[in-house]
């Protein structure tokens, strides 16, 4: 935590960090430190890292007001640091900082991704109380009456075509496989 | 919100706050509103609620060498093998994802394969082409320090290793696809803002 501070007041000090930056990192470290994060940011004893999980997913678009809207008003996506420049953050699970994910909707930038051989084809996103008959009754009223997949995992496409799936913990569990 | 504007202005009217505090606050007071007005234009479905990312599929050319360098770089297992794929999932059998409670949230898994992405889908149809991508993936590690990430992922022999933002470092997998790491200081509030 020491090095962490340290490193925040450099950035500080040189300008590379504001001072409303600063006192919200140092807040967020504050809140996850108090509740019991040590644990959790216990680094693991042999080489390479701990992860934790997911912290979110770049998603680039045409438009992104378009998927910010569907992804919001379709899972209850929260919308932050909106600033209509092109780009928003979209949170869900637990709460910033403490686990919560987020879906980095933006626009193209000025030089397009580099060409890579592997691609993330799907994502798929755990809905906790699943109840077949309001999931489906749910995209229907959406307006898509025939997803595909199987009961407790069902696909759709968002404006962009891209995959969504969606599950529930029995039907999509690695340790299930 | 009208009596909110009413207490500010009566403040305003009062000598409490400045005339610039005033502008301020209804500024933001509106503005928020409206985007909150927008975003929830269309109220979503409890139904629909997502609780976590489940599982993120990743297709490459050979399944067992990313999956051998995402072991090595976050130290998962890799459970479930086939012909075609494995999970590598973020965490033990019977631990609950980072921050959440619930027991009917599993732990969020890389699914990574070696597939055709245009054969057809088991609907029969063709997967539809995508306008949109996710260009690169951010994870979270424990007790992250970018000096000292650098240090451990050089030893690891990770390539394109670079900064990224103010508390996350980027780096290449052996697909050439941009892997994120930071500490939870770099979330959905701080990301952008």
């Amino acid at each position: 935590m020491e090095k962490f501070i340290d490193g925040l007041i450099r950035d500080f000090e040189s300008g590379r960090l504001g001072r409303r930056e600063f006192c919200q990192t140092l807040g967020i470290a504050t809140a996850v430190y108090a509740a019991g994060g040590a644990e959790a940011n216990a680094a693991p004893a042999g080489r390479g890292f701990k992860a934790l999980g997911v912290n979110h997913l770049s998603y680039e678009c045409p438009d992104y007001r378009k998927a910010r809207d569907f992804y919001s008003s379709m899972f209850g996506m929260q919308v932050l640091n909106d600033k209509g420049k092109g780009r928003a953050n979209l949170a869900f699970g637990p709460e910033p900082a403490k686990g919560g994910n987020f879906l980095v909707v933006h626009n193209p930038g000025a030089n397009p991704p580099k060409p890579t051989e592997a691609v993330i084809d799907h994502i798929c996103y755990t809905i906790p109380n699943w109840d077949e008959a309001k999931v489906r009754g749910a995209l229907k009223a959406k307006g898509f009456d025939a997803p595909t997949g199987r009961d407790g995992s069902l696909h759709v496409y968002d404006p962009f075509d891209y995959d969504v799936q969606i599950a529930n913990a029995v039907q999509e569990n690695a340790f299930r496989r | 919100m009208e009596a909110f504007f009413a207490t500010k202005l009566d403040e305003f009217a009062k000598g409490k706050i400045s005339r610039r505090a005033l502008l301020e606050t209804l500024t933001v007071a509106v503005t928020t509103s409206a985007a909150a007005g927008a975003a929830n234009a269309a109220a979503p479905d409890p139904a629909l609620k997502i609780a976590l990312i489940n599982h993120i599929s990743y297709n490459c050319p050979d399944f067992r060498k990313a999956a051998d360098w995402y072991s090595k770089v976050f130290n998962l297992d890799q459970v479930g093998a086939t012909k075609i794929d494995v999970a590598l999932p973020f965490g033990k059998k019977g631990e609950k994802p980072f921050g959440v409670t619930a027991n009917n949230v599993p732990l969020t898994s890389m699914i990574i394969r070696s597939r055709d992405l245009n054969a057809p889908q088991a609907g029969g149809a063709p997967r539809r082409k995508s306008q949109a991508v996710i260009e690169h993936i951010g994870y979270t590690v424990a007790d992250f320090d970018r000096e000292r990430a650098k240090v451990e992922l050089k030893s690891l022999g990770v390539e394109n290793v670079r900064d990224g933002g103010l508390y996350s470092l980027h780096m290449t997998d052996p697909f050439g696809y941009d892997v994120q790491i930071s500490g939870v200081a770099n979330n959905a509030l701080s990301d952008g803002a």
